[in-house]
């Protein structure tokens, strides 16, 4: 599945499952957040990503952290 | 010199029996080249080769058939109509994207969901049938008026004008008004209630991959085109029109250190992606769960390219080769991250 | 209309020949360029370098390296004021006259790579063919243009270069303009804002949302002077545009770039001021932001622009796009906004051989500006200009290369049709 913070684009050209990211420059993390909080936010959207591998969705869809 | 392919069938070969009939070189025109001929197209050499036999030897069918194109050197490649023949299609496809790499053009005519319109690959102008052959006394000028012009070398009009399906190209003209004025025109005409647009999305979908059932037990992959690369870039990963992707061992990482790798996209700032390459290929995070059981295992390398300015059909292949080297290793996910 | 002082007029002075001489001058539609006497680059420390040089349609000529095209502008009784903030030190209007040469343009051209200030590929090629199969790629191969090139000095800093390069390329150009003072132009079209004659209430409004970006030196967009970074959707005279307030500091994507003659010919805002009263009304102008970094950030931009649209009573809005890449999302979240609003768009995007870079359902109306993949074929010039090596000589180019050959500001006619 695609982690990125552009996810008209990614559901343009036909991504299935689509988890936003944070940011273009950092899709994965983010700088503003201390050490323990951005892993801690890395792992959270991991699991999600996890969680969307392991769930049956229709065409293009796009999930959020939450 | 103009040279008509055909199927089993309508080369007079015989019919379903006669599928698997290898290729045939014939002269002159043969079935429906006769009605080519008399709308002033008329093939000097017809190849035919049976549906099945084109589908199950397919490689060598296209030897054959190629090898004679490359001796007859053709200004121009009929095959078809194929109608709603979706084997014919096809084998009408993959000959005209095959002849088409060899720089001789190419008219079929086949129904436009044909699974040969996407074999063709843009090569072919196809002009679109009815599912059964009583398109053809409708479909056989509009082939021959294409084919003679190809063969003299005359331009082709758009796709609209001409009566062909849209090769998926899209060709510079100028139009008789400014941009600006066009969008003017255009705006109030929708205001008025009628919609126009030059332009809309192209189409090309798989469907969803159903959930994967065992996560414990599965292989998860990590793939970028944030351009992340070990510091220094030491196998020259382009910075944009990547032509190429990499692969990075990461079995004795836990994470991807600020220092040790970097990323060379050129389509973003990646300051904060060099402090913290984990902010683009999520290898601490994605260790930790591994360590959990969150899922089985990671996969002993991460793949990367940059992905700026890069030809659409240049990604295409790195999906599709980056896949096969995943499937040959039992990978059951990919986790890719974009910019 | 009868013309007001708080009017914005534009005089043109045709040009049809350039001759270089001892004097600057303009008389019936020859202007006389003295180069001594421009003495570019004079004077400018961060410029080791800086020549000039007359190129014309027709000649066997590549120009490489090209930074901005300006077109000569001038305003006679406010000389100060020409190019308000990024030139001029004067009062900051867009009304009164303003002077204006047609057919001759100041080019910049600038080899950042060969000088060390940036790295290899970073800016893609950029140039303008005055002969060949590419010769009318660029709407400056149908002009006659003086080239300013410029070699940085060593050691400078990338900003002082790049400002000193603008500014004496806009100063070349009031110069050349100056000529014309006190003399007859050829029309004189008359702008104003915002509208006094009462038009049908039943004509559509129509408002101009213009994307703009600001990415840092070398890519930044200049208004009244400053570079527009941080900024959040607003409005604007429609005339400022035209009058020389937006510059141009953006140097990659040579087919989609705004270049500062885009707008200052700016059709697009030429003709729903022209055309207020007549099919539609004119609701004015906006700038907005492109390449924003986040979803959020993205998404709450392009509620903010729909806002404003709706605000100022638009029923349609036309969206111009800022170069390629991730601003056709903002563009594409900007149209699905005015969508969700009741506001009908049409939005200007230039195209590439994969298709559209994005896309949303909404947005149904689209005008084509070209396709920036196509490939013109090998042509070798004589001589190039702007640089030592021409860019792609005997290769093929592909029409992103072409100096505003697509740019979405929507001035020229190239669009891309299906085959």
């Amino acid at each position: 599945m695609f982690v990125t913070a552009l996810p008209t684009i990614a559901q343009m050209v036909g991504t299935n499952r689509i988890l936003r990211g944070v940011a273009i420059t950092h899709p994965t993390g983010d700088p503003s957040l201390g050490l323990d909080e951005e892993l801690s936010l890395r792992r959270r959207l991991l699991e999600r990503a996890l969680e969307m591998l392991a769930t049956d969705v229709g065409p293009n869809t796009v999930w959020e952290l939450a | 010199m103009i040279v008509h392919y055909l199927n089993q069938f309508f080369a007079g070969l015989g019919g379903e029996e006669a599928a698997g009939h290898e290729p045939v070189r014939l002269d002159g025109p043969q079935g429906p080249g006769r009605a080519l001929a008399a709308a002033g197209a008329s093939p000097d050499v017809t190849l035919a080769c049976g549906d099945d036999r084109f589908g199950e030897h397919e490689a060598d069918s296209l030897r054959t058939l190629l090898g004679w194109l490359d001796e007859l050197r053709p200004d121009v490649l009929i095959c078809g109509p194929a109608f709603g023949a979706g084997r014919y299609g096809y084998a009408c496809g993959v000959l005209a994207r095959e002849a088409g790499r060899r720089g001789i053009p190419v008219v079929t005519a086949m129904t436009p969901d044909s699974p040969g319109l996407m074999a063709a690959e843009g090569a072919a102008y196809i002009v679109p049938t009815s599912s059964n052959v009583g398109g053809m006394k409708a479909v056989v000028p509009i082939v021959a008026g294409l084919a003679s012009r190809l063969a003299s070398g005359a331009p082709i009009g758009d796709a609209d004008q001409e009566g062909y399906l849209p090769r998926g190209l899209r060709t510079m003209v100028r139009a008789d008004r400014t941009g600006a004025r066009r969008a003017i025109d255009q705006l109030l005409a929708k205001l008025a209630g009628d919609l126009h647009t030059e332009v809309g999305p192209t189409r090309d979908r798989v469907p969803p991959a159903p959930a994967l059932k065992d996560m414990a037990q599965a292989r998860l992959a990590l793939v970028t085109e944030a351009g992340c690369v070990p510091q220094g870039n030491p196998d020259r990963l382009p910075t944009r029109h990547a032509n190429t992707w990499l692969r990075y061992p990461i079995d004795d990482r836990d994470s991807l250190a600020g220092g040790a790798f970097e990323s060379v996209h050129a389509g973003f700032d990646t300051t904060a992606a060099n402090a913290d390459p984990n902010r683009l290929v999520p290898l601490d995070a994605a260790r930790a769960l591994e360590r959990e059981g969150a899922f089985g295992v990671l996969h002993g390398a991460f793949y990367t390219t940059s992905g700026v300015d890069t030809p659409v059909a240049a990604a295409a292949r790195f999906g599709r080769e980056i896949a096969a080297e995943l499937r040959a290793a039992d990978v059951a996910a990919v986790i890719l991250t974009g910019t | 209309m009868v013309s007001t002082l708080a009017d914005l007029e534009i005089a043109t002075f045709a040009v049809d020949e350039v001759v270089e001489g001892t004097q600057t001058g303009w008389s019936d539609g020859r202007l006389t360029v003295s180069l001594p006497q421009l003495a570019v680059g004079a004077g400018l420390p961060a410029l080791a370098e800086a020549t000039v040089e007359v190129v014309r349609p027709g000649d066997p000529v590549r120009i490489s390296n090209v930074l901005d095209a300006v077109v000569p502008t001038v305003k006679p009784d406010a000389l100060a004021s020409t190019f308000p903030g990024a030139l001029g030190t004067g009062e900051r209007g867009c009304t009164g006259r303003t002077n204006r040469l047609d057919g001759v343009a100041v080019l910049s051209a600038c080899d950042w790579e060969r000088s060390g200030f940036v790295g290899p590929d970073e800016l893609p090629d950029s140039i303008v063919d005055m002969a060949g199969p590419g010769a009318d790629r660029s709407p400056f191969g149908a002009t006659t243009n003086l080239v300013l090139r410029f070699v940085p000095a060593n050691g400078a800093h990338v900003e002082t270069v790049d400002d000193a390069i603008r500014r004496e390329t806009l100063r070349v150009a009031r110069e050349l303009a100056a000529a014309t003072i006190g003399l007859g132009p050829r029309d004189v079209e008359t702008f104003r804002w915002p509208p006094t004659d009462h038009a049908d209430a039943s004509l559509p409004a129509v408002v101009a949302i213009v994307q703009v970006a600001s990415e840092g030196p070398l890519t930044d967009t200049f208004w009244l002077g400053e570079p527009m970074r941080g900024f959040e959707p607003f409005e604007v005279d429609p005339r400022a545009i035209l009058d020389g307030w937006l510059i141009s500091g953006a140097y990659d994507w040579a087919a989609v770039r705004n270049v500062t003659a885009a707008y200052q010919r700016a059709p697009l805002l030429r003709d729903l001021l022209a055309g207020h009263g007549e099919r539609l009304r004119c609701a004015g102008a906006t700038l907005a932001p492109g390449y924003l970094d986040t979803a959020e950030e993205k998404q709450r931009s392009a509620e903010l622009s729909a806002e404003l649209a709706a605000r100022l009573g638009a029923d349609g809005a036309i969206c111009t796009t800022f170069s390629s890449g991730n601003s056709h999302t903002d563009t594409m979240l900007t149209v699905r906004a005015c969508e969700r609003r009741g506001i009908k768009t049409v939005a200007l995007v230039c195209e590439t051989n994969g298709g559209l870079t994005d896309h949303v359902p909404e947005a149904d109306s689209l005008i084509s500006t070209g396709n920036e993949d196509e490939l013109v074929a090998p042509w070798t010039p004589a001589r190039v200009v702007g640089t030592d090596e021409p860019a792609r000589a005997g290769e093929p180019v592909p029409t992103w290369a072409y100096l505003s050959a697509c740019s979405q500001m929507g001035e020229t006619t190239w669009t891309a049709v299906p085959t």
